[in-house]
């Protein structure tokens, strides 16, 4: 049965966990911003080895389960000297996975240039990084900045699987606590209504956003 | 609206110099050397023999698909030629020259080349994100790597000379298509080119914002020392300015003279047959 008195007991230690939960989250989404951004631009680097490496790189990474992946980096790694904490090897993990599908976003966005623009800014006599930086950049990526949110509130859901390689974020925190009272279902709902919560109302804000961008 | 600038018209052609190299007296500041491009079993140009001289004004007219926009594109190295040489002021654009060898130009060869040319384009292009001042004054800034103060005052005078002082803060999807495509000739004046390229820089505009485009090019066109090269439909305009009318028909350049012989004494038969379609209104 319900307990509300334990459900307060415990909700101090939950948000606290959440704390890591989030900063996990944002974290592993500035590595995906990064890493997707310089993915996308290999690609499609005239330079042969870079493109197909990158190519390479995203279709491994899509390919293969995340939890695999996280695996690797946590257990597989520290035998050839590269240890990593559980938080570091959990953003650098879910940013690194999440980098190959906002690469796709990115691309699309880039693509949707008209190729008037890369003439103007070729006539204009702009070297392609100017290019890129001045021209090509801020008009692509606006345009895909409600669609990088959605995949921030994916991560978001995603950080749970974390909890696989010890790092005890929001979702470890229930199970400990569950496993010292035998009491599980107050600390899974309490983090069940917790993602609905901060995700819901994430989303809404994305919507608003985009709403306001298609004003623009 | 109003243009400042005060415009004269070419009564005879000035600057014209002959096509054959030989017979050149002023050095040419562009040169076509059998030039040809093709996409696939597609010919847009064959065998283009033409030399600019400096400040000379030339028009190109023709049907569409005859191949004068090609012409411009690579000049401007928006594509690359399939055989021949391009010369801009004695240098080589889509070659180089390594250990006495022709081989293609790297970047940094076509980027020093191509700081000579400027375009107009038929849609303006102008980069949207951008108020109209920093459409004007971010390449001066980025590309000539002028301080922030004297790219501005760049701006600001160019813009002025087309009469757009007013409009610095706007946003290009603010103006009207005469005001953007004379936003996107100050953007091209503004790196002070040897050569302007103006691709039908009318076409896309509705007939009675025409006028305000053709002000402004013939305004710059007095100025006189830039070469021009202007494909465009406006025969009247084309008389106007032009030192010297080419037509182009398939990918060749079927007949050239000052405007007046052009307009006037057409020789081949394509061209009369050309010509008739404009002036039976």
């Amino acid at each position: 049965m319900w307990s509300w008195e334990y459900t307060l007991e415990i909700l101090p230690e939950i948000l606290a966990a959440l704390k890591i939960t989030i900063s996990a989250t944002f974290v592993a989404f500035a590595v995906a911003l990064v890493v997707g951004l310089i993915l996308t631009l290999a690609r499609r680097s005239a330079f042969k080895p870079l493109s197909l490496f990158a190519h390479g790189f995203v279709e491994f990474v899509r390919n293969t389960p995340l939890l695999v992946q996280l695996y690797f980096i946590f257990y597989v790694l520290p035998e050839h000297g590269l240890s990593l904490s559980p938080f570091v090897a959990g953003v650098v993990g879910l940013g690194l996975h999440y980098s190959t599908y906002l690469s796709e976003v990115y691309r699309g966005g880039i693509e949707s240039i008209p190729p008037g623009q890369w003439e103007a800014a070729k006539a204009l006599n702009f070297s392609p990084i100017d290019t890129w930086r001045k021209i090509i950049l801020p008009q692509s990526i606006p345009p895909v900045i409600p669609v990088l949110g959605n995949y921030l509130i994916t991560m978001f859901k995603e950080t749970p699987v974390l909890s696989a390689i010890t790092l005890v974020e929001i979702m470890q925190t229930a199970k400990m606590l569950g496993s010292h009272s035998f009491r599980y279902l107050e600390a899974f709902t309490i983090v069940g209504v917790m993602f609905l919560i901060l995700s819901y109302s994430s989303s809404l804000m994305v919507r608003r956003l985009e709403v306001r961008l298609n004003l623009r | 609206m109003s243009v400042p600038l005060k415009l004269i018209y070419h009564e005879e052609p000035t600057r014209s110099i002959d096509n054959d190299p030989r017979k050149a007296v002023i050095k040419p500041i562009v040169t076509y050397s059998n030039i040809s491009k093709s996409y696939g079993d597609l010919h847009v140009l064959k065998n283009i023999d033409l030399n600019i001289a400096p400040g000379e004004k030339v028009a190109l007219i023709g049907p569409s698909g005859s191949g004068k926009t090609t012409l411009a594109r690579l000049l401007m190295t928006l594509e690359e030629p399939t055989s021949g040489t391009i010369e801009v002021d004695g240098e080589m654009l889509w070659h180089q020259r390594v250990k006495d060898k022709l081989v293609k130009a790297n970047e940094k060869h076509l980027h020093q080349v191509r700081g000579n040319i400027g375009m107009v384009f038929q849609h303006f292009n102008l980069f949207p994100h951008m108020t109209i001042l920093r459409n004007v004054m971010e390449a001066p800034r980025n590309v000539l790597g002028l301080s922030k103060e004297e790219a501005k005052q760049r701006a600001v005078t160019m813009l002025e000379q087309v009469g757009l002082a007013g409009k610095i803060d706007a946003y290009p999807a603010q103006l009207s298509g005469g005001q953007k495509q004379r936003v996107a000739i100050a953007r091209a004046l503004v790196m002070r080119p040897k050569v302007m390229l103006f691709d039908e820089p009318t076409s896309a505009l509705d007939p009675e914002l025409v006028g305000e485009v053709l002000e402004v090019i013939k305004a710059i066109a007095a100025e006189g020392e830039m070469a021009m090269l202007l494909i465009t439909h406006e025969m009247e305009f084309a008389r106007d300015v032009a030192d010297r009318v080419l037509f182009f028909d398939q990918g060749r350049i079927i007949e050239q003279g000052p405007p007046k012989k052009i307009f006037n004494n057409p020789e081949s038969e394509r061209l009369q047959t050309f010509l008739s379609r404009f002036n039976r209104h």
